[in-house]
């Protein structure tokens, strides 16, 4: 009987990392197929540890997942595993300000981009976005500044990563271990729901245009009407659009002519002659210090996202995590930089390992040609 | 004697079902209260298209006597554009459930349905004006948090800056009247806030917060009106905002952060297709299966939303003066 229930097929190839699948509904069973590693011969290191067929049921448990693994050099044999993290786990991103575990922070270097050290692995992936919290070296130093500001990582490591974020400057001291502050960090879960909108600036570069690096993806695209909120604490407050003086009232915006990449965008306005931008500002300054901003207010776009190699005619909306990376949602074609909604169910592939097969990637090796199937059954029992 | 107890002849049927519903708790829903509304044409495509002209430059320069007219202006304008998207959730209900359950289950799954769809439309609002409208930090309470608990200060700053940005306010005054622990309410936005922060806007009453049965007449006040604070009244819901220990202060205590949005006319408009707002759909058990044994009761709507007005909107991000205790 299947006059209720969901089934879903595809594929996706892997980029080594974890990799989202959206799909109408929540599965309660996953099976992969990777069918290059099951095309792999099945002799020699290369072949160790690579995981030719996985699955996952919601009886298990979400994150987890079992898996048949090759073990073994001359020749490698397949062997049934489990995957006790990172592995297979449903996702409902339907509501903003919701948080992945909260980690401690070992160490945060006075460097640009600054470096991340947690306790424990972080279970980050790049592109994720994170939010700190107390940072404090001590009761009147650390680098509070940038507590609450979401972060886009660059994974360096299973428990370091860069933010993009200048922290080598006079008013920021090294967190260390033996801090005696408590510094944290989390995972903001769904950070690109709705888009474009508002982003923190983490850097301004004034002249004939203006280069604007944001601290997470600003999503905006080229056409993209902008406007600007600058606390004074952060120098370039002539971008902010009101009161404008020739015509009181009149709110000054700015148009995006060159996305350079998830975090930097070109905007036509003439700044040679504004402040400059700092990102120093002092830790006693921080109970109500409010941050720089940089806001979607429209565009001046007619069309939508252009065709592409293997894209449908009318591709939908997209964002970009990380780089250039550019991804889609499950909307239909939207005039560029439109106010979309970017809600979303799936399930995820995680970069767990095996439990005995400790070198195993349930999500593939970079190329792999992944074919997945997910069902939601109409009976369960129990 | 022998008495006849219930122990020996209870009644055949323990149970009585009362003879009305218990409430659902719900919270109110101030966002989709507060927005412009627009009904986007059918046939009209993905996307809703806002239209709003620049001022042009007043002519403050005399003509002179020249005779030689003064250079044209040229018109500019803003365009803010908004995709439609669908949303829907349903339940499947086995005949079985509704030939037997003593009360109109088919009634009240509606009715739930109905309120899920309010629901979800203010959810949304919620959080699309969470991530697209521009933030303040609270610098005026004393926690040592950033955000701070709100202070006085707070108020009167987004109020000057909204006012600065020449902003429509909502409401118009209430004049003082010759009622005793009343006092006059001015013209004021709206802020839509959280209902854990009420014992915060209690501590300031002496610092200026007029709380809402303080106004010399209530005839004007929503339901969920908590008070106002200069030019600014007070909307409370459960469903506010709110990101959970997202700041932890410098001897390592964690609060919580608020989402107070302070906003005026047209600042956010919610947007639906030719009245697509509210689909309530009954599917009897005929279409279900060779035997119709299951009936479906579903919902679903169009929507889309933008700010419309970004010079007219704020959230004023704060934490708690002290822990809730609840």
């Amino acid at each position: 009987m299947a006059e209720y229930s969901k089934l879903a097929r595809g594929k996706f190839t892997s980029t080594g990392g974890a990799q989202i699948v959206n799909l109408p509904f929540q599965p309660d069973y996953v099976e992969l197929f990777n069918f290059t590693a099951a095309g792999t011969a099945i002799t020699g290191a290369a072949a160790q540890n690579k995981v030719p067929h996985a699955w996952w049921d919601a009886y298990m448990g979400q994150g987890t997942a079992m898996e048949e693994v090759y073990v073994g050099a001359t020749p490698s044999v397949l062997q049934y595993d489990t995957v006790a993290a990172n592995g297979i786990s449903t996702f409902a991103a339907g509501q903003l300000l919701q948080f992945g575990p909260t980690l401690t922070v070992t160490v945060l270097s006075k460097n640009s981009p600054a470096a991340v050290t947690t306790a424990t692995n972080h279970g980050l992936t790049s592109g994720d976005v994170v939010i700190f919290e107390g940072l404090f070296e001590t009761s009147t130093t650390g680098m509070p500044q940038i507590n609450g500001i979401p972060f886009t990582v660059t994974v360096t490591g299973l428990t370091t990563f860069t933010i993009p974020w200048n922290t080598n400057q006079s008013n920021y001291t090294a967190i260390s271990v033996g801090t005696t502050g408590t510094p944290r960090v989390k995972k903001v879960l769904y950070p690109y729901l709705y888009f474009p909108g508002q982003t923190f600036i983490s850097a301004i570069t004034t002249g004939a245009t203006t280069t604007i690096d944001t601290t997470s993806a600003h999503n905006f695209v080229v056409g993209q009407e902008v406007a600007f909120r600058i606390p004074s604490q952060w120098g370039t407050v002539q971008l902010n659009s009101l009161p404008n003086l020739l015509t009181p009232g009149s709110p000054v915006y700015g148009y995006v002519i060159a996305v350079t990449d998830y975090n930097t965008v070109v905007v036509n306005i003439d700044s040679s002659a504004y402040s400059s931008f700092t990102s120093n500002p002092t830790v006693a300054s921080v109970p109500g210090l409010s941050y720089p901003q940089i806001v979607a207010v429209g565009d001046v776009n007619t069309g939508g996202v252009s065709i592409s190699s293997g894209s449908v005619l009318y591709p939908a909306p997209q964002y970009s995590p990380i780089g250039t990376t550019l991804v889609s949602t499950i909307n239909g074609p939207a005039i560029k930089g439109a106010f979309v909604n970017n809600t979303s169910q799936g399930f995820i592939v995680g970069i767990g390992a095996g439990t005995l097969a400790t070198s195993s990637i349930l999500a593939g090796t970079a190329g792999d040609l992944i074919i997945w199937h997910a069902y939601l059954h109409d009976y369960s029992n129990p | 004697m022998s008495i006849t107890t219930t122990g020996n002849l209870g009644p055949m049927i323990l149970q009585s079902l009362a003879p009305a519903m218990l409430y659902v708790p719900t919270p109110t829903m101030n966002y989709i209260t507060v927005c412009d509304k627009v009904s986007m044409p059918t046939n009209g495509g993905t996307t809703c298209r806002f239209m709003r002209p620049r001022a042009l430059v007043p002519p403050t320069i005399q003509l002179g006597n020249s005779g030689i007219d003064p250079p044209a202006q040229v018109p500019q304008r803003d365009i803010i554009d908004a995709q439609m998207a669908f949303f829907g959730t349903g339940c499947i209900i086995n005949e079985q459930v509704i030939l037997q359950d003593q009360e109109g289950v088919l009634a009240w799954v509606s009715e739930r349905l109905a309120v899920a769809m309010r629901q979800a439309e203010d959810l949304i609002l919620r959080d699309y004006i969470v991530s697209a409208a521009s933030e303040i930090n609270a610098g005026g309470g004393s926690n040592g948090f950033n955000p701070t608990n709100l202070g006085m200060s707070d108020f009167s700053l987004v109020a000057t800056t909204l006012d600065t940005n020449n902003a429509y306010k909502f409401m118009s005054g209430i004049e003082g009247m010759d009622r005793f622990g009343t006092g006059p309410v001015r013209s004021a936005y709206f802020m839509l806030s959280s209902t854990e922060l009420q014992s915060d806007f209690d501590s300031l009453v002496g610092s200026g917060f007029l709380n809402q049965w303080n106004y010399p007449t209530n005839a004007s006040a929503l339901p969920s009106e908590f008070g106002s604070a200069f030019n600014i009244r007070v909307l409370t819901s459960s469903e506010a905002p709110v990101a959970r220990n997202a700041a932890i202060n410098n001897v390592g205590v964690s609060n919580d952060v608020y989402y107070n949005t302070v906003l005026g006319k047209q600042a956010v408009t919610h947007i639906d297709q030719d009245g697509y707002s509210m689909n309530l759909i009954y599917r009897d058990p005929y279409y279900s299966g060779m035997l119709a044994q299951n009936a479906t009761l579903a919902v679903k709507f169009a929507q889309a939303q933008a700010i419309t007005q970004d010079t007219a909107i704020r959230n004023l991000l704060c934490t708690r003066l002290s822990n809730l205790g609840v």
